[in-house]
């Protein structure tokens, strides 16, 4: 397996297309990251980011 | 459901916390040392144990691994806890961890003054401590994990998130780094050489800094600033955004280190491009970690603990921000190899992890002593000495560093240099005595906490066993309708440790693996040829005494660059080293030209170099080397060095080990008559380590030219 590897990477020419669509990839990611944290609920929101505090220790929370 | 009791183990962050106080003192202590180095070069350099090329390395790992990394494991120590609503998984591992990692240090702080580094910055620790390092880290990972497994708190927090990435991609990076093969018991070679070395150098240097520096302190961020302020995190969402844009683009940055390198030229590109996309979640983070103090700035007035985590975040915020500028060719064209970069990594250090170390100490000792904190008063007065600290620490450094730039690229009306690399030195030292002014306030400040924490601890007592209640988990988890990908993925942490680690490996691996198999990426050039035995000694020494921390040994291709030291650095030329050893600092002049061209210079003049730099070079800051002088070259490995690096690929012929010595042997010899010829003639046994050195240093950059003269004779 490695050996084949690194024959074809050793013959290579384009190594510049690797980063290209790994870009790509993860620019997808990105957006589909993005479009599914908007659509998280409000009210898990919510309680997800109280996981810190003790019940009732939040006195003044704007939340 | 029932409610459990269980306690909560505050015995352990306690020991974090003093082990932070002490080492961040001891490391600070260090760096204020090497700075006045600079400023009285030769009162300060009272033995070789103590010069600048061994202290410096001794003073960043300090600070890194000894300051931060105790700073770091004191906060998930506790937070960890209380988010997973359980107690460590283990007393044992956590106290393994926290003395293994003690004992590390201790053996970093004994080998780096003896001289035994591998000569990589931030990876100088020998291998058996890289050992150590890897199983000790194993340990802190398998205590996490296990607390995760057993938490009663089913989702985690975004905190836990940041430290999962830690524990996986530090791992990751010390065992690529540490690739190296052992000669002796305390010492080895770089598996890798040259261009490659230097890409996984700074792929690890400069994940090192994000995932050792930031992303566990921006966990710490996430949790005691909530905390501190008493209201949730600003925006849990952009968390979710912050942490995964972060751990993906970061892993890729590296190679802004190497700009105008011999590094392949692709790679520099994907550098810079992923270095300047950094900024977007790094502002991201920082937005969110100030948002959260909507509605409570007013109590930032008067709460000290607040203030210094402001100020920590606000230099989160301005070095991620310089960050990607520094990345940006241009401006690296400046910036590189000058006190800029110093100044740079301070803003990290003192601003971003010092002062946020500083504020979760000041919160978290008085808890777990259940009492209240000694003197406000003196708090107050640490942080501004800390913050008036980092100011007259970092302006000097920025002012010095463009200064620096600008007088070694200017030319006169006729197309010479205008400055003599000494000039530049010289010029400098007075910023370096107002940095060191400002490295006395941050430290006067640590000693004012030092002070008020023990007079907390001392009017408390600690609550070594914390007792608290939570529900058990369910063991079926009850799904919520419409529940959110994330919520799935936050539920299970291995699988959570298993995409971090993917997202991490596919920068790495793109970055790394074309450079190590392409073949064209180092081209090779037929004159260059290994070491001789004694070179290599002498280049050894190289190592030892950190000339890396000052001379680089690579030429950029830029005018000023060639006109002072001769042409420029080519990949093919640095095939046989292991380490690499370009540098990144020049306080000193490149040496990669050091033995041919203008820059040659007679043995005499090293020898008398070496055993005092001011007597040749008047105003040098560079510390004399007696020691050199007087101690006999160690051969009783050479044998094993030439094996090692032939097992490296080196060429050496098969066989030639046993001929080594007799080569250098009679190398020297040739070296010592050459001294004893000198215009002021030197007499000195041919059997000293200086000589050595002399042989490596009048070999830098001789390769290239011979091939230069086979291809003019053609």
């Amino acid at each position: 397996m490695y050996k084949f590897i690194k024959q074809y990477a050793e013959t290579m020419t384009n190594a510049n297309i690797y980063p290209m669509i790994s870009l790509f990839i993860f620019f997808l990611f990105f957006i589909v990251l993005l479009v599914l944290v908007k659509k998280m609920k409000k009210e898990r929101v919510t309680e997800l980011s109280n996981i810190p505090f003790e019940k009732d220790e939040l006195t003044n929370s704007t939340l | 459901m029932q409610v459990e009791k269980f306690y909560y183990d505050n015995k352990i962050v306690r020991n974090f916390a003093y082990a932070t106080v002490i080492w961040g003192a001891v490391g600070m202590l260090v760096g204020l040392w090497v700075a006045l180095q600079l400023v009285f070069p030769t009162m300060l350099n009272i033995t070789q144990y103590f010069s600048f090329g061994r202290l410096r390395p001794l003073h960043t790992n300090a600070v890194i691994f000894a300051f931060v990394g105790n700073g770091l494991f004191m906060g998930v120590y506790y937070s960890l806890q209380r988010l997973c609503k359980a107690r460590m998984f283990s007393d044992k591992l956590s106290y393994i961890h926290f003395w293994g990692w003690q004992l590390i240090i201790v053996a970093a702080a004994i080998t780096l003054p003896l001289g035994l580094s591998n000569g990589a910055e931030y990876a100088e620790l020998i291998w058996p401590i890289d050992l150590a390092i890897t199983v000790i880290w194993v340990i802190f990972g398998w205590n996490m994990f296990g607390t995760i497994i057993k938490r009663r708190e089913k989702h985690l927090y975004v905190a836990i998130w940041f430290y999962i990435a830690t524990f996986v991609t530090v791992a990751v990076l010390h065992l690529v780094r540490s690739g190296e093969l052992p000669y002796t018991w305390l010492k080895s070679y770089s598996f890798y050489s040259g261009v490659q070395d230097a890409l996984v150098q700074w792929w690890y240097g400069h994940n090192a800094v994000a995932f050792f520096l930031t992303t566990p302190y921006l966990g710490l961020m996430y949790y005691f600033m909530p905390k501190a302020a008493n209201r949730p995190v600003y925006s849990y969402r952009l968390s979710i955004i912050h942490f995964w844009a972060l751990i993906f683009l970061y892993i890729w940055a590296g190679p802004h280190h190497l700009l105008y390198t011999a590094l392949p030229n692709w790679a520099q590109s994907l550098g810079v491009v992923f270095s300047f996309m950094l900024i977007f979640p790094s502002w991201g983070g920082m937005i969110n970690g100030l948002l959260t103090l909507r509605g409570a700035w007013d109590r930032v007035r008067d709460d000290v603990i607040l203030k210094f985590m402001v100020v920590a975040v606000t230099a989160y915020g301005m070095a991620t921000f310089e960050g990607p500028m520094l990345s940006l060719k241009s401006v690296s064209a400046v910036a590189h190899y000058t006190d800029w970069i110093v100044a740079h990594v301070h803003i990290g250090a003192l601003g971003w992890n010092g002062m946020l170390t500083f504020g979760v100490l000041y919160w978290l000792l008085p808890r777990i002593f259940r009492t209240e904190l000694y003197s406000k008063k003196i708090a107050n007065w640490h942080f501004w000495l800390g913050t008036l600290g980092i100011l007259f620490w970092a302006i000097p450094m920025y002012w010095a560093g463009f200064t620096q730039s600008s007088m070694w690229k200017q030319f006169t009306e006729a197309g010479q240099l205008k400055y003599t690399f000494l000039e530049t030195v010289t010029y400098l030292r007075p910023f370096y005595a107002m940095r060191s002014l400002g490295g006395t306030l941050y430290l006067v400040g640590v000693v004012f906490m030092i002070y008020n924490l023990y007079k907390t601890v001392r009017a408390g007592k600690l609550v070594a066993n914390e007792e608290a209640e939570a529900a058990p988990l369910q063991k079926e988890y009850v799904k919520h309708e419409g529940e959110h990908w994330h919520r799935w993925i936050e539920r299970r942490p291995v699988q959570f440790m298993i995409l971090s680690l993917v997202v991490i490996l596919i920068g790495g691996l793109i970055e790394l693996v074309p450079t190590f198999l392409i073949k064209s990426n180092v081209p090779t050039i037929t004159s260059v040829k290994p070491y001789t035995p004694l070179e290599l000694e002498g280049r050894d020494i190289y190592v030892r005494e950190g000339c890396y921390v000052c001379h680089s040994q690579m030429i950029r291709p830029f005018r000023s660059e060639t006109e002072r030291y001769g042409e420029y650095s080519k990949a093919g030329e640095f095939i046989y080293d292991h380490p690499f050893q370009w540098g990144s600092k020049r306080t000193g002049p490149d040496l990669a030209r050091e033995g041919v061209g203008i820059l040659k210079k007679t043995n005499g003049w090293h020898f008398r170099h070496f055993r005092e730099p001011s007597s040749i070079s008047q105003g040098s800051v560079m510390p004399g080397y007696p020691s050199l002088l007087e101690t006999d070259l160690d051969i009783s490995n050479t044998e094993a060095k030439i094996n090692a690096m032939r097992t490296l690929g080196v060429p050496y012929e098969k066989g030639y080990e046993k001929q080594a010595v007799d080569d250098l042997v009679k190398q020297s010899k040739e070296i010592a008559e050459n001294l004893a010829n000198d215009p002021q003639p030197i007499k000195v046994s041919p059997k000293k380590e200086v000589i050595a050195l002399i042989a490596y240093i009048q070999r830098l950059g001789v390769d290239i030219s011979k091939n230069k003269t086979a291809t003019t004779n053609k």
